[in-house]
């Protein structure tokens, strides 16, 4: 059996569909559960508000592949802690414009899960078998040495110097040749993104898909979900048209973590009588530094994130290399005029590497704003998750010159421009930060429809089943109830595998 | 009568300070008003001056055109704010005036020194929000630098030459905007995954980069 793909072009008037299950999302999580259940025999429409992009399609100039293919044009900002976060706008979610890292969480981590939200199989051990089932369909592995380059090398190198822990990423990439490109697409088709490795399975095994689809609202009866309802909106412009309707026995939401808990507002605060909702909303806060180095490291080529260490996973951050469109990263760089573009004249003999953080203790909100479904997000980064941050800075300029680097550009307020020896950087662990002397970005989004063993204080139970309802289900990363300490893109697509085997079951 | 004439009086300066004198931008530009095209032409100017190690300026780089593209590019939100941005670095002359005679003066009619001094004050400023104003309006121009293709190529940085490989999702969908039937590869066409060798220096710059 095959199914469809209906793009922008197709719409010329309202539509109506019935179906087993409606899938709202094409993301790691969405993307997922349509395919597993499509190849379960399930009548599958999986819903997407992003087009499908193809080669050409891809934007090289960073700022406006970003407007092309983020959310709110990329420029997403939290209130409270003013930081950035970008969520995609495409058939793939953000497996299309991420760096492909698949990392299983720690047992530790998993294990605080169990025990501080009530759920009895979400131990490591009860997820392996999920995390291997998808990491046998993408073909996940370590990012190979001969497309690393220079800038992930010194990396490794330092992590040797300093006897920490390091990895070459595990990333859902094969025959990957370092383009560097991944966060503008990937050109060379290595990465398996949703769009061209679950989505199209999905679609050999019947699933229909509809890109360029927003869905505003729920069609809801009492305590159960019967279908969605939105619009055809048009690619870039955000133009709305045609109005469809989406019935159908089993509705799953992975819409993001942003945009789910706002469709559920939006829905007359559909299964929200927890009040968690929206709530609990974590990011992993990343801060970044740039090393420079005697001899040229060319670091436009290499993988994106070909390296980390998770020696420092327990203390509640994570280092990994990092490559961007220049004229994204070169905004922290130091100095105007002349002084600016001698730091800038720096990048081909520089590397980037950066610490997230798990920030357990830093919360914030979703709320739906007036109008559209973009969200207003408040955060607020805890004092104690800033000192983590620090630390990890400190790790950062240590590791850079441990490997050699002959300064390193912080890019935080109240710091020297440059530092210029790991005395120099001492000054890193002896000031004291504000929040807002950190450029911060946190694109890793968490928890705004918890799962939780007791209904009362989170939206999903282990299956991905909202309590209050029998068949609705969510399936991004909403449904972590907090951190999983690491990248959290595998483990929520081994939670949204487990989800579609429940699904599939009980159809 | 006295509070009509300096209500009056007002408005014209205000008028004058805000709206006229501006030139008229360049043809293509859609998206930012003269007004905004200016500041961001004499932001980009004052932040990449001509020579250094990479020799282009903003304004041989096309910074502000660029930057109209990006704002064009932007939701209705978006836009909104990035025009207040550009009210704010123009006009908070008022508040933070340049050093030097006339500081007071709309930023882009203030002397090179004066708006690199001016920007300097926004860029290490101890107040957060201002030095925040002063990074998404340096982020907007920083993007269109790097837009530029002898910018890229004084660093070493343009983009390689990369022939996509051809696969079975290609037969699923057109480019965005496109319909079905535009596709153009057939399932003889699927060459499946391409070359696995690593890219490099020495491989060749992609066609619009050149």
């Amino acid at each position: 059996m095959s199914g469809s793909v209906r793009v922008f072009a197709q719409y010329d008037r309202d539509f109506d569909e019935v179906c087993d299950v409606v899938v709202v999302g094409s993301g790691p999580g969405g993307a997922v559960v349509a395919r597993e259940l499509a190849a379960a025999g399930k009548d599958v429409v999986l819903l997407e508000e992003g087009p499908p992009f193809t080669p050409d399609d891809f934007e090289l100039d960073g700022s406006l592949s970003m407007a092309r293919t983020m959310r709110e044009g990329g420029l997403r900002t939290t209130r409270g802690t003013s930081m950035t976060t970008m969520q995609a706008n495409a058939l793939g979610g953000g497996s299309l414009v991420n760096s492909a890292i698949c990392v299983r969480a720690p047992e530790f981590t998993l294990d605080g899960w169990c025990d501080e939200f009530e759920l009895t199989h979400s131990t490591r051990a009860d997820l392996d078998p999920h995390y291997q089932a998808v990491e046998d369909f993408l073909g996940i592995g370590p990012t190979p040495d001969a497309v690393q380059g220079p800038r992930n090398l010194l990396f490794r190198d330092a992590c040797d110097a300093l006897g920490y822990s390091s990895e070459p990423m595990p990333r859902n990439v094969v025959g990957c040749r370092g383009s560097g490109e991944c966060f503008t697409g990937c050109r060379t088709r290595a990465k398996k993104s949703m769009d061209i490795s679950y989505v199209p399975a999905a679609v050999a095994d019947g699933a229909r898909v509809y890109t360029s689809v927003q869905v505003q609202r729920l069609l809801t009866r009492g305590s159960r979900v019967w279908g969605v309802a939105g619009q055809v909106v048009r690619p870039f412009t955000g133009e709305l048209l045609h109005r469809f309707r989406i019935q159908a026995r089993i509705v799953v939401l992975a819409a993001g973590c942003m945009a789910t808990p706002v469709l559920l507002q939006r829905s007359d605060d559909f299964a929200n009588g927890s009040g968690q909702v929206g709530e609990n909303l974590q990011f992993h806060p990343g801060v970044a530094a740039m090393g420079v180095f005697a001899e040229e490291t060319h670091p436009q080529f290499g993988a994106t994130q070909g390296y980390q260490s998770l020696e420092f996973v327990r203390d509640g951050y994570k280092l990994e290399t990092l490559w961007a469109p220049p004229g994204v990263f070169a905004v922290r760089l130091p100095g105007l005029g002349l002084e600016l573009k001698k730091n800038l004249a720096m990048i081909p003999n520089a590397a980037i590497w950066d610490a997230i953080a798990t920030c357990n203790r830093s919360k914030g909100r979703v709320r739906a704003r007036r109008r559209g479904l973009d969200p207003a997000l408040t955060w607020r980064l805890d004092p104690k998750d800033l000192t983590v941050l620090v630390e990890g800075l400190w790790r950062l300029a240590e590791m850079f010159f441990a490997a050699r680097a002959t300064r390193v550009l912080p890019g935080v307020h109240g710091l020297p421009e440059e530092l210029c020896s790991l005395d120099d950087a001492r000054r890193i662990q002896t000031r004291e930060f504000r929040e807002t002397d950190f450029t911060l970005a946190g694109n890793h989004v968490f928890s705004t429809t918890r799962m939780h063993g007791d209904g009362r204080f989170g939206v999903v139970d282990e299956d991905g089943r909202c309590h209050e309802t029998d068949n609705l289900y969510i399936a991004d990363t909403g449904v972590l109830p907090r951190s999983p300490s690491v990248n959290p893109m595998l483990t929520l697509m081994a939670i949204a595998h487990r989800t579609s085997q429940h699904i599939a079951a009980r159809l | 009568m006295l509070l009509w004439l300096a209500l009056l009086a007002l408005i014209a300066i205000g008028f004058r300070r805000f709206l006229v004198g501006y030139p008229a931008p360049p043809v293509g530009v859609t998206a930012l008003a003269a007004r905004e095209y200016e500041t961001a032409r004499a932001a980009a100017e004052v932040i990449y001056p001509k020579g250094g190690p990479i020799d282009a300026s903003g304004d041989t780089a096309h910074v502000a055109m660029h930057s109209d593209r990006f704002v064009g590019a932007q939701t209705r939100s978006n836009r909104i704010l990035m025009a207040l941005l550009f009210i704010a670095v123009e006009h908070a002359t008022l508040v933070f005036p340049a050093r030097g005679p006339r500081g007071w003066r709309r930023f882009s009619s203030l002397s090179p020194d004066q708006q690199l001094a001016y920007l300097q004050g926004w860029q290490q400023s101890e107040l957060a929000p201002r030095r925040l104003v002063f990074m998404s309006l340096r982020a907007i121009l920083t993007m269109g630098y790097f837009a530029d293709a002898e910018v890229l190529g004084a660093l070493g940085l343009r983009p390689r030459e990369i022939l996509s490989p051809v696969l079975e999702v290609d037969l699923l969908w057109p480019a965005v905007g496109q319909h079905p039937e535009t596709i153009r590869f057939t399932r003889a066409d699927v060459t499946g995954p391409g070359t696995s060798t690593p890219l490099g220096p020495s491989g060749s710059v992609h066609r619009d980069y050149r």
